[in-house]
């Protein structure tokens, strides 16, 4: 029993440690642009197809492709600021609701013409890959993912806390007018803030491609898992987001396990309603 | 330094500034006072480029800013410091300070300029690792006025720097102020408390719903009946 | 020509009786004339879509309060009639019935709570809800037969709810769209209708004016949820199968308001219109691109939101209002005075200073409000009594608004007691309820609603004591005769000036009919002449016998208005009395001028 819920936990971080990485984009682009991007899961489904892309046509290793990925969502993230997000950002809340909605939509669906309903998955020599500490078994790519989720993590929270650009972020979303009066261009910070966000859902999708399948409308499925997580840990906390993805994470494991597959998530669903209604500001949430 | 010609500005259709008309000169104090709702924090927001003007000239430095965007102002050297503070709460007041420093010009003189912030505020050094928003209310003016001194201004702009202080830090704001003007540095002042800002100053006006209704030197103005009118309609 | 759309509108005017049965009989044969069977299909899509998005726009559109979690209330509805069909055999139309029933208590638990959340979370929230409940129909096996769906088998019979054809299918769908609309109707042009209008533009305000705000948004999601519950029964036992992918979808719940979002959020035939213009396009697109290039409408849709909000958010109704809207004739209203501006002679007041033995229409005392470290009032005590005007004044910061917010219900008081009109109000815990108890306010920063013209502003205040829409005219009218707003009657808030919207404030918080008046700054940003004209107001208001609460800062008015004052400063009282003695007082020169001013002057 006791190994059951070890391995349990340590499935559970594992997979957490991915739904912190997707959770802090949108994390950041709520406590800056104060935006709810309804189509996160769809940034997530086109780094997955891209991941997948990248592999089938020129042999490129999911995790070696990260190195174009991060980039190429970071400019990505910064487009779509400046042509659809900043526009709104003084609107009311329905133009912000169904724009994102929108922008998801369309994504998903050219998604669902460009390359069908069906499912695809991606199988490298280490897929099923297992190492074995004593009667535990830690699935490689998860674990791998695990390394690179929190890595990216870190790296994120140390940009923010040392660089100025980062700390210029940091004080956008504390103070905004202030923020004009320290010389710091807030359009620029906007965008750049909204970029690393989608950079974080890129990175996020190509070190989930080798664990789960992509389709059209996976989106749909992680984005509500981070919406989750985000007001769980608190919309304005990134630690919150990685502490509550690494919860969820095993939250979802034991549910899984213990209640139904098909239950899990049902649980974190109730949570999640449970925390708006109850204490809005999450574990860490300020405000 | 700093002039204002005919500067109008609307909220909506209301006409929140109307035709003032201001003069700054390199290393004056001058203060701007009025009641509530005259327009004093409306004005200053206009000449940091936060609200935006909808007739007549600002020129600093003898370059018209009226339309650039605030954080080229600020670059330019014209820095305020805003009613309330603002600071970043929870950031540390080393942060604090070193976001004052964000703009290139400034950036590159972050560690002297650091030091000499240090020395005006002697304790904000003992408390550089604190975060801003557990600081007291005298400590965060002195913070907030640092914050915009980091940010190497040519003219300082400080609303309402002595709202919500008890009359002795009130003092030593008024004090640092005047040390702030004896390093070169010029000061526009909004303020309330008429006493203390006319006593510092070379020059003031007086606004009232959006106009300069009376101006002149600050010494004249301390005995000007119509500015004690202006205050207590009487 | 534009003189024959003129003459057209105003035959319609006229004679709006005989045109609404005209039209109700037009639309009554509609389903009478395809004869084919994809176009009855097709116009049996249009008003299935149309009640569901009318439905949909209730809440959303008219309340504010969007959701994209409807597809939970459609499942619902669909399931329980369906479940209570096969197992039980009672008909449809009771299950109809029941499945509503379930709808709106579910509705009622999880949504009452939610309405606190701010849109975004609102709406998230209502994901979660739908998907969770798809997920437990998926589920829940014995009760839903899980993903495998229910079927159910063709037995026509009224009883049934099955019929041969699909005439009688149109007529049932008619009529539920009908009944929606109907109710949208009564609705908006009741009382109803605009507390919902003032509640979307600003809740504070209506709060104010006496609105509950919480209990008209339950009614709006009662009356939605039932439309879509039911529309989800007619859709079951039209198609005939049900499955928790199809009942409880997410794009169900997002084409619902794309729907109304596209003809016209918060009208009556906006989600008509969005249907009638969105369902052929779908089916049409659908038909030609086959499955080919399946995915292809949603894009389209995808697109058509993104624009539709951002450069079109009036939608296709809004749309034809405008170009129509020089053929309307304006109504026009019978008022005695145009102008504004000019007063009568004023005459003397009754008003006699109180003494020892009187009793004070408000008694405060020790009142206290801390936000985190700010003690922004301390230990505050005051009083105002019948008929006087009691001017509180004080420098910036001074704890004044918080003051304020605090005998007005906004903000609830740490310390002391509040004591109006001879009832203990410390304990009250919403602003309308003090509206209610008689006390009325204007907010510093005015809050007209935009959309509503100066008419219904002021109707929206006076039905916080008269139901009836008439009755409710008729004194609006009169009171803006009395803040001479006449020439303004039918103008728009939003293109009045400033010191028209400062009047409609003032008058509209006199249309609660108040035993007390807080006027919250009302001077502030106003030339002497406007001022000066304002000042009269409310004499003339007092005069009436209006007991009145003013924040000042324009010592002028101050002066010439109060009968005494109560000056505060970091937050607690310094001084109290009679304008000329507060005016010459030397720790109110301290607190406004600096210390010593008067001393550094000699």
């Amino acid at each position: 029993m006791f190994e059951i819920i070890l391995q349990l936990i340590i499935n559970g971080l594992l997979l957490g440690g991915i739904y912190a990485l997707l959770s802090i984009g949108l994390t950041m682009i709520f406590g800056v642009l104060e935006v709810v991007n309804f189509a996160h899961g769809e940034f997530l489904m086109i780094s997955m197809y891209m991941t997948f892309w990248l592999f089938h046509l020129f042999g490129l290793d999911p995790y070696v492709s990260l190195v174009i990925i991060i980039p190429v969502f970071f400019g990505f993230g910064m487009l779509v600021e400046r042509a659809i997000i900043k526009p709104l950002l003084n609107d009311p809340p329905l133009n912000q609701i169904f724009t994102t909605i929108g922008l998801g939509l369309v994504f998903q669906n050219l998604a669902l013409l460009l390359f069908k309903a069906d499912f695809r998955a991606i199988k490298t020599s280490y897929s099923n890959a297992n190492l074995f500490l004593g009667e535990l078994i830690v699935n490689v790519p998860r674990l791998i993912a695990f390394v690179i989720a929190i890595a990216l993590i870190v790296a994120l929270l140390l940009f923010l806390k040392k660089t100025f650009t980062g700390k210029a972020i940091r004080a956008l979303a504390q103070q905004r007018q202030a923020s004009m009066l320290m010389g710091i261009n807030v359009n620029k910070t906007y965008s750049i803030a909204f970029g690393i966000g989608i950079a974080c859902v890129g990175a996020a999708g190509a070190i989930l491609m080798p664990l789960f399948f992509v389709f059209p409308t996976v989106g749909s499925m992680f984005v509500l898992i981070a919406f989750v997580v985000v007001i769980l840990g608190g919309y304005n906390s990134l630690g919150g987001s990685l502490v509550a993805g690494l919860m969820i994470g095993v939250i979802e494991g034991f549910s899984g396990f213990f209640i139904s597959p098909h239950l899990k998530e049902v649980v974190y669903f109730i949570m999640f309603i449970f925390i708006l209604i109850f204490r809005p500001t999450g574990l860490f949430g300020r405000r | 330094m700093l002039s204002l010609s005919n500067v109008s500005s609307h909220y909506g259709d209301l006409q929140a500034l109307r035709d003032v008309t201001l003069e700054v000169d390199s290393n004056q104090i001058v203060s701007i006072v009025g009641s509530n709702g005259a327009g004093k924090t409306t004005l200053i927001n206009t000449i940091s480029g936060v609200l935006p003007s909808s007739g007549g000239t600002i020129t600093f430095q003898g370059k018209r800013v009226e339309k650039e965007p605030p954080h080229r102002i600020v670059n330019d050297g014209l820095v305020q410091v805003p009613e309330g503070r603002l600071l970043f709460p929870y950031m540390t007041v080393l942060e604090n300070l070193e976001l004052g420093a964000y703009g290139e010009r400034a950036r590159n003189e972050l560690s002297r300029s650091l030091e000499a912030v240090f020395g005006y505020f002697p304790k904000l050094e003992d408390r550089r690792k604190q975060l801003a928003g557990t600081l007291s209310g005298g400590e965060q003016q002195m913070l907030a006025i640092g914050r915009g001194l980091m940010a190497k201004p040519q003219l300082l702009m400080l609303d309402e720097p002595s709202l919500g202080l008890s009359p002795l830090i009130v003092k030593e704001v008024f004090e640092t102020i005047k040390k702030i003007r004896e390093e070169g540095i010029t000061i526009l002042l909004i303020e309330q408390n008429v006493l203390q800002s006319l006593m510092i100053s070379d020059r003031g006006y007086v606004l009232e719903n959006g106009s300069v209704v009376l101006e002149g030197a600050g010494t004249d103005l301390l005995t000007d009946p119509r500015v004690k009118e202006a205050y207590l309609g009487i | 020509m534009t003189s024959f759309l003129s003459s057209i509108f105003d035959f319609v005017d006229q004679n709006k009786r005989v045109v609404t049965l005209a039209a109700l009989i037009g639309i009554l044969i509609i389903p009478l004339i395809p004869r084919n069977s994809f176009y009855q299909d097709l116009i049996i899509m249009i008003f299935f879509w149309g009640t569901l998005a009318a439905a949909w726009n209730l809440l959303g559109g008219f309340a504010g309060q969007i959701s994209l979690g409807h597809a939970a209330f459609f499942g619902i509805g669909a399931y329980t009639s369906t479940i209570l069909y096969l197992n039980f055999g009672l008909s449809p139309w009771i299950g109809m019935f029941a499945g509503a029933g379930v709808s709106i208590v579910v509705a009622l638990i999880v949504g009452l709570p939610c309405f606190r959340l701010t849109s975004h979370f609102f709406a998230l929230a209502t994901i979660a809800f739908a998907e969770v409940l798809r997920l437990l129909a998926s589920f829940w096996r014995d009760l839903t037969n899980g993903g495998v769906g229910l079927l159910i088998p063709h037995e026509p019979g009224f009883k049934n709810f099955i019929f041969e054809g699909k005439l009688a299918y149109t007529y049932i769908i008619l009529i539920m769209l009908l009944a929606i609309i109907f109710v949208t109707y009564l609705l908006k042009k009741s009382r109803f209708g605009y507390y919902m209008v003032a509640l979307r533009e600003d809740q504070d305000a209506a709060e104010s004016l006496g609105v509950n705000i919480t209990l008209y948004k339950m009614i709006t999601l009662i009356i939605s949820v039932f439309f879509t519950s039911i529309a989800g029964t007619f859709y079951a036992q039209y198609y005939a199968f049900i499955d928790p992918d199809i009942v409880f979808a997410s794009h169900l719940s997002i084409q619902l308001a794309l729907l109304s979002i596209i003809g016209g959020v918060g009208t009556i035939f906006g989600p008509i219109l969005g249907a009638c213009f969105l369902t052929p396009l779908d089916v049409f697109l659908r038909g030609w691109l086959g499955g080919v290039l399946s995915g292809l409408n949603f894009v389209v849709y995808g697109l058509v939101l993104i624009i539709a909000v951002r450069y079109f958010p009036i939608g296709i109704f809004g749309w034809l209002k405008k170009i129509t809207g020089k053929y309307i004739k304006k109504p026009t209203y019978a008022l005695s005075t145009a102008g504004g501006g000019e007063t009568g002679p004023i005459g003397e007041r009754s008003y006699r200073p109180p003494d020892e033995d009187t009793v004070p229409l408000i008694r405060v005392d020790s009142i206290g409000k801390r936000f985190g470290g700010l003690e922004a009032v301390k230990d505050l005590s005051f009083s105002v009594y019948d008929g006087e005007i009691l001017g509180l004044i004080g420098p910036n910061g001074a704890g004044k608004t918080t003051v304020f917010n605090l005998i007005s219900g906004f903000i609830a008081t740490d310390t002391g007691s509040i004591r109006f009109d001879g009832k203990d109000i410390t304990s009250l815990k919403l602003p309308h309820t003090f509206c209610k108890e008689g006390i009325g306010r204007t907010f510093q920063i005015v809050k007209p609603f935009q959309s509503m013209t100066v008419l219904e502003n002021i109707m929206v205040g006076v039905f916080n004591r008269v139901g009836d829409v008439k009755e409710a005219r008729k004194e609006a009218l009169r009171i803006i005769e009395r803040i001479h707003l006449s020439r303004q009657v039918s103008m728009e808030a939003s293109h009045l000036t400033l010191a028209n919207r400062k009047r409609l404030e003032l008058g509209r918080a006199l249309a609660t009919r108040p035993k007390l008046l807080l006027l919250d700054e009302v001077m502030a940003g106003l030339n002497p002449k406007e001022t000066e004209d304002i000042i009269q107001v409310i004499k003339s208001i007092s005069r009436e016998g209006m007991t009145i609460l003013m924040i000042e800062h324009v010592m002028k008015a101050v002066m010439a208005l109060s009968d005494r004052i109560t000056v505060i400063n970091n937050g607690m009282k310094i001084v109290e009395g009679l304008p000329e003695e507060v005016a010459k007082d030397k720790r109110v020169i301290d607190a406004y001028l600096g210390e010593e001013y008067n001393a550094e002057l000699k």
